[in-house]
């Protein structure tokens, strides 16, 4: 007999979430974090997308530690010296909310204690070593020595997974997988925040932004989320792109975007009161791993479950929908056939057919677009050249829409066919 | 007979996440989270090794609100035997005096014991005084600032760390030791052992268990009155560096800066 | 505003026993790139004397440079018992 039905490694959204699940199917689970208080050592940027936590909480919206909801959205195509905006509002985000920003150390404690108050027992502060085997089949965690043994292990370890590369069950990451994430949370006051945005209470803002200007052609994507008094900013910069160029410090990109004309003004007074990092799961459908096995399953970050289009960046909705999902095969397969390879491959149906798996089929190869140098470096100056043509009053006669287009083209050294050959890729792709 | 064992240790807001208000000079605590004290995670680990050494019963305790609960457990995962919690309204707002007096007769009610440790002093507060006033309590002998000790046949050997340089004493048991900061490398819990702390509990004491009337403490019963904040001013580093060979320029700038005297010869 | 100044905002609760990260010394001894030095977010490999200087206590456990080091040097595992980096907000 095992200790426990399930030990669930890792207590982010997807441990969490899982954890939850489980235990509200009365199954006896253990939840394993290493930060002490959970969420300690967890970044995102962050803005909570979708719905997926009210399949362990129907109230989340009302309970969950939340800063402001997605009133305003915006993408910025930003070059030297000029920014191309587009904001869009709309009165449908008061009624259907479709994403919330968070502070992952409130979000994660949160989490963590709803776990517990569902009966999960929960240790924070310790590391989970590997997983334990018994020839090809796993049987629970090892930790200092000691095996504590579970019928299942749902391994949500987040970015970097330690634990599921040093069992030897999914490779080690490679450059294409993966992005640097740098993060600082700026404090303001509330009013000087509702003010710049043009927010009301609760009403917040979230952009992402091409960032075409950089030192070296480093190619990154930054965001500017607003929280309650405070706003995060960052940048998610491409470790292929980085090595690259390899002269350009990653955190001194941070630096660049804060200081861009465009978002300076909004930053003025404000007081850098946190600066993090962490790595980002970026390589799509091409870097999911094996997702389960005899005894284990891996969800969330760990399994590369993200969507990201080099503007956009979504983790933890998938966290949350994959832990659910892998903690419903556990209970499935307990009260069908019992544990094993075979009843845990309901795991990867279950993924085919929600958002987590569909999306990444869907947006199969868009990192080789968005990253492509075509939208981070190109795009931003024709779009700047085009504005300037529009609006610039120089003494010169007008021209024609067509002929501004075309010059900006050819001084970017842009074939219209090829922008139009990548335009058509993208679309097919988005 | 085993040697019975007892670590006071207080749960705190982290330091580094309290900040000083600017305007009336008191704590904001409001982003802090709680940790244990610093200097008890080395009164643990002091009290761990006589444990390694000579076997032992560790009974870790805390005066606190039921927030403690999992720091105390924290301990017993480290290697402490059991936790007591002394936990009731009528202590709120107590000082460090009906504090060592609350906690001196809990360790009475514990029965037989020989070495009771403490941090030296507490990072919120840094009063110093619960270990040295829980000795008076409880007529025990007191070392303080004890960077390492061990105990030999009814005797523990305290190495003190002073201003001056290291004492060394050797007092009787039973005996309290106040152990200061940093002074070892505090052991890490397993998940084992912490699975078997949560099942095991903790214990929870009231007033009443330990036998004290609820008017002997509390806000009434402390002496302490605080009648003002005051800011302790930050000396603004100059931050130079200083070539080998540039000493006696050095020193001379340091005297004429006014900084420092020239001794008379 | 300057690195350094960045990661003085930082809570760490400094593991003196233990070292999350090491790398290998004579494998960066002829490292023709020094990537490391460009990707860590933290400023924990920096290049002194042209001699590559790593400091764990500045980690602020993003994961990065085990990636980022391509020549095998870097072996990496999770900070132990809490310690490491303490975000307040994340
Ligand atoms: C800069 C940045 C910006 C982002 N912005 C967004 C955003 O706006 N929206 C969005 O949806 N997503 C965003 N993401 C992605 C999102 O943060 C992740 O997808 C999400 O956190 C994944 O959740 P998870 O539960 O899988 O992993 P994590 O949140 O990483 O959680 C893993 C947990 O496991 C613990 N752990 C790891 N190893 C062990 C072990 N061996 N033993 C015990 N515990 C262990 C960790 O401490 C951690 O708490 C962003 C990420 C970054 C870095
Ligand atoms: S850690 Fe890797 S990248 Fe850095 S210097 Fe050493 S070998 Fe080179
Ligand atoms: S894990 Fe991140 S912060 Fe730590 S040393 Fe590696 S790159 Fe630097």
């Amino acid at each position: 007999m095992s200790e426990f039905d399930a030990i669930v490694v890792g207590g982010g959204p997807a441990g969490t979430s899982a954890a939850m699940r489980l235990a509200a199917n009365k199954l006896n689970v253990l939840l394993v974090e290493k930060a002490d208080p959970p969420g300690s050592k967890n970044v995102s940027g962050g803005v909570l997308w979708g719905n997926s936590l009210s399949g362990v909480m129907p109230d989340w919206e009302k309970t969950a530690p939340l800063e402001r909801y997605v009133k305003s959205k915006g993408i910025g195509f930003l070059t030297k010296d000029s920014s191309i905006d587009i904001n869009f509002r709309s009165t449908k985000f008061n009624e259907t909310k479709t994403g919330y920003t968070v502070l992952r150390t409130k979000l994660d404690q949160f989490l963590n204690k709803k776990a517990k108050d569902a009966g999960v027992t929960v240790v924070t502060g310790v590391t989970v070593d590997r997983l334990a085997f018994e020839g090809k089949k796993v049987v629970g965690v090892e930790q200092d020595g000691d095996i504590i043994t579970s019928d299942a292990v749902i391994l949500a370890e987040g970015a970097n997974p330690r634990v599921a590369i040093d069992s030897g069950i999914r490779p080690p990451l490679k450059d294409e997988d993966v992005a640097i994430g740098v993060k600082e949370v700026i404090k303001l006051p509330e009013k000087t925040i509702n003010d710049r945005f043009n927010l009301r209470e609760k009403e917040g803002f979230a952009g992402e932004y091409v960032l075409g200007f950089l030192d070296g052609g480093v190619e990154a994507g930054g965001f500017l989320y607003t929280n309650k008094d405070s706003i995060s900013l960052g940048v998610v910069i491409s470790m292929k792109h980085l090595r690259e160029n390899n002269k350009t410090y990653s955190y001194d990109i941070v630096e660049q975007f804060k200081n861009h004309p465009s978002i300076a003004p909004l930053l003025e007074d404000g007081k850098v009161d946190e600066y993090s990092a962490r790595m980002v799961q970026e390589g799509g459908l091409a870097s999911i791993p094996k997702l389960y096995g005899n005894g284990y399953m891996i969800a969330g970050d760990a399994a590369g479950f993200s969507f990201s289009n080099g503007l956009i960046l979504q983790g933890m909705n998938y966290a949350i929908a994959s832990g659910i999902a892998a903690a419903d095969t556990v209970v499935e397969a307990k009260a069908g056939s019992g544990i094993s390879e075979q009843s845990l491959s309901r795991y990867e149906e279950k993924l085919m057919n929600s958002f987590v798996l569909r999306d990444m089929h869907t947006f199969k190869g868009i990192g080789d677009i968005t990253w492509g140098s075509l939208i981070h470096q190109k795009m931003p100056g024709v779009l700047e050249k085009v504005m300037l043509g529009l609006f610039m009053e120089d003494g010169e006669p007008k021209k024609h829409v067509n002929q501004i287009v075309k010059e900006a083209l050819k001084s970017s050294g842009l074939k219209s066919s090829k922008l139009l050959l990548e335009g058509y890729r993208m679309y097919k792709r988005m | 007979m085993t040697l019975e064992l007892v670590v006071l240790i207080k749960v705190v807001p982290d330091g580094k996440e309290v900040f000083v208000d600017p305007v009336n000079f008191t704590l904001n605590r409001s982003m802090a989270t709680n940790v244990l004290n610093p200097a008890d995670e080395n009164a643990l680990e002091a009290a761990l090794k006589i444990k390694d050494e000579h076997g032992a019963r560790i009974t870790v305790m805390t005066m606190a609100p039921p927030f403690a609960e999992p720091f105390l457990l924290e301990c017993m995962s480290r290697g402490a035997d059991q936790a007591v919690l002394i936990s009731d309204r009528a202590v709120a707002g107590s000082d460090t005096y009906p504090t060592s007096l609350t906690v001196a007769a809990a360790i009475k009610h514990l029965g037989k014991v020989d070495i009771v440790f403490a941090g030296e002093k507490t990072s919120d507060s840094s009063t110093g005084h619960v270990g040295p006033g829980v000795a008076e309590f409880l007529e025990a002998e007191l070392a303080t600032y004890s960077r390492s000790c061990r105990y030999e046949d009814g005797f523990v050997i305290a190495e003190r760390e002073l201003e001056e340089g290291v004492e060394v004493v050797k007092i009787p048991t039973p005996a309290v030791v106040t152990v200061i900061t940093d002074s070892n490398n505090p052991r890490r819990a397993t998940l084992r052992k912490k699975l078997n702390a949560q099942k095991k509990g903790i214990i929870v004491w009231s007033l009443q268990d330990v036998g004290l009337p609820s008017d002997w403490v509390g806000l009434r019963s402390s002496p302490t009155v605080v009648k003002k904040m005051l800011p302790f001013p930050a000396i603004e580093r100059k931050g130079k560096v200083i070539a080998l060979d540039m000493i006696d320029d050095f020193v001379k700038e340091l005297v004429d800066s006014g900084i420092i005297k020239r001794g008379g010869n | 505003m300057k690195i350094e100044d960045r990661l003085s905002l930082l809570n760490y609760k400094i593991d003196k026993s233990y070292a999350h990260i090491t790398v290998k010394p004579d494998i960066c001894e002829t490292c023709p790139d020094h990537f490391c030095t460009f990707a860590c977010p933290a400023k924990c490999y920096t290049l002194i004397d042209a001699k590559l200087n790593f400091k764990y206590e500045d980690c602020v456990e993003c994961g990065t440079c085990v990636v980022a080091c391509a020549h095998g040097s870097v072996s990496w595992t999770n900070s132990k018992g809490a310690h490491g980096v303490k975000y307040k907000y994340g």
